[in-house]
């Protein structure tokens, strides 16, 4: 397994945003996270990019127990890429903002120029690359961020709500990217969205939060729709 | 009305004979005002930074204190610095009273603050999400860091040069530190102040117009340099 979640809790001040008594996530797959606004789905997601401690339990990536230590994630945290559901770009060029993750793992520049040329062509916006990226639109923005995930070879990437406020094209060119790179590239992906037909396209497996819980009632009915 | 005209036309005509004695106060000006702006910088920036970026017991407090430094005359600082510098105090033996080091020193008082606080407003209103982008690509604390302050560079500029804008405008501290000695402690603002007391307007409409143009001047640059590579 490449994730387990044991007896995961969240909380922000008294309120129990996230119990999960046992969660397993198995390497090369894509999972879609469902629920309601306000279920905890990206308190999950930036429990599973060492963004966040959990308040109580364990976690095991690769089998081994996460010590919520800053210089011991630095580690994890290149390893797992999460991409936010309103993405930010630096205040660059598109160049730049892939070079980023490239960058501070010290790749050499000849090598990091063939890498975001490579990325930047695989979402489509390789006639970007020297682009503000501030003057970029919505969709293209997200597809941006999502070469600049991709840039440094994650092993999962986590995706919030990556489609939500986009139109019919870009949608399908997300859906088409994250479907081609776990194919070829055998990366995990976990993927937020209120979007059923996105789930039975995309997803090997569903889980369902409601109030911060795993339901399996509505799993079933995923199964039903595949 | 009349008066003014006259002393506007004399003025230019005096700014472009470059006269020596202007030339001689416009150098003194911007000598002290960049060195103090410079140290302020040197000092504010990393401080207002770390107020900012940091997160310690104190911290609401230090900002109003540096926030209630803000409102601080710059006749009270002179006073203050005078008390240090003056020939019978503490340090009297450094012989700075009347000299530029001692403006430098008044003025780096009086814009720390500006600094301090305008950095930490820039860096305070930077986007969350920049942090945790940073972060999430595998950034370290002092890699993230370094996003932040850049995603803030306009801003921490803006701090600078509003804090330029500040000691090349006040008066009070290079005349109770300075002393207004010809060719050594004048100042355009000490000067004008002295041009005004003589009656002499065309020197000090003169100054007026240089100080004007050299703030105006700046800001441009700025702003067309944000325009270029900002948002």
């Amino acid at each position: 397994m490449l994730y387990v979640l044991s007896k995961i809790t969240r909380k922000y001040g008294s309120r129990t945003v996230l119990d999960i008594p046992l969660m397993e996530i198995e390497k090369g797959k894509i999972y879609a996270l469902l629920g309601p606004n306000g279920a905890g789905k990206t308190t999950l997601l930036n429990i599973l990019g060492f963004l966040e401690a959990p308040a109580t339990g364990d976690i095991f990536y690769h089998s081994t127990p996460v010590s919520f230590f800053e210089s011991y994630l630095q580690n994890l945290r290149r390893e797992v890429v999460m991409i936010d559901q309103h993405p930010i770009l630096f205040t660059s060029t598109v160049y730049k903002n892939v070079e980023f993750g490239l960058r501070i793992r010290g790749i050499s520049q000849k090598k990091r120029g063939i890498i975001i040329e490579e990325t930047l062509d695989l979402v489509g916006m390789s006639d970007f690359i020297q682009a503000q990226a501030h003057r970029l639109s919505g969709g293209e923005t997200q597809r941006v961020a999502l070469a600049r995930a991709l840039a440094v070879s994650p092993e999962v990437l986590l995706c919030d709500e990556p489609t939500s406020n986009l139109d019919v094209e870009n949608q399908a060119a997300i859906i088409n990217t994250l479907k081609q790179i776990n194919e070829q590239r055998k990366i995990t992906i976990m993927f937020t969205t209120h979007y059923i037909y996105q789930v039975s396209s995309l997803a090997h497996h569903a889980f369902f939060l409601d109030q911060g819980k795993l339901t399996t009632a509505q799993a079933e009915r995923f199964k039903l729709c595949r | 009305m009349e008066l003014l005209a006259d002393s506007f036309l004399s003025a230019i005509l005096l700014i472009f004979s470059l006269d020596p004695e202007v030339l001689s106060i416009v150098w003194v000006s911007l000598k002290v005002s960049g060195i103090s702006t410079l140290f302020a910088s040197l000092m504010g920036v990393p401080l207002g930074f770390l107020i900012a970026y940091g997160s310690f017991k104190g911290k609401r407090i230090l900002i109003i204190c540096l926030n209630t430094m803000l409102a601080l005359p710059t006749v009270v600082i002179g006073l203050f610095v005078y008390s240090f510098i003056s020939r019978r105090s503490i340090l009297g033996s450094l012989d700075l009273l009347y000299t530029q080091k001692a403006i430098v020193i008044g003025q780096i008082i009086l814009v720390l603050p500006i600094v301090a606080t305008l950095t930490i407003v820039a860096i305070s209103r930077i986007d969350e999400r920049y942090r945790k982008t940073a972060m999430t690509l595998g950034a370290n604390r002092r890699q993230t860091a370094c996003v932040i302050f850049r995603e803030a560079r306009f801003g921490i500029v803006a701090a600078v040069i509003a804090a330029f804008g500040r000691v090349i405008a006040e008066v009070g501290i290079s005349m109770m530190l300075g002393g207004n000695a010809r060719g050594f402690t004048r100042t355009m603002t000490t000067a004008m102040a002295l041009e005004y007391d003589k009656g002499e307007f065309i020197l000090a409409v003169a100054l007026g117009i240089i100080l004007l143009v050299l703030s105006f001047s700046i800001n441009l640059i700025f702003h067309f340099f944000q325009g270029r590579t900002g948002t």
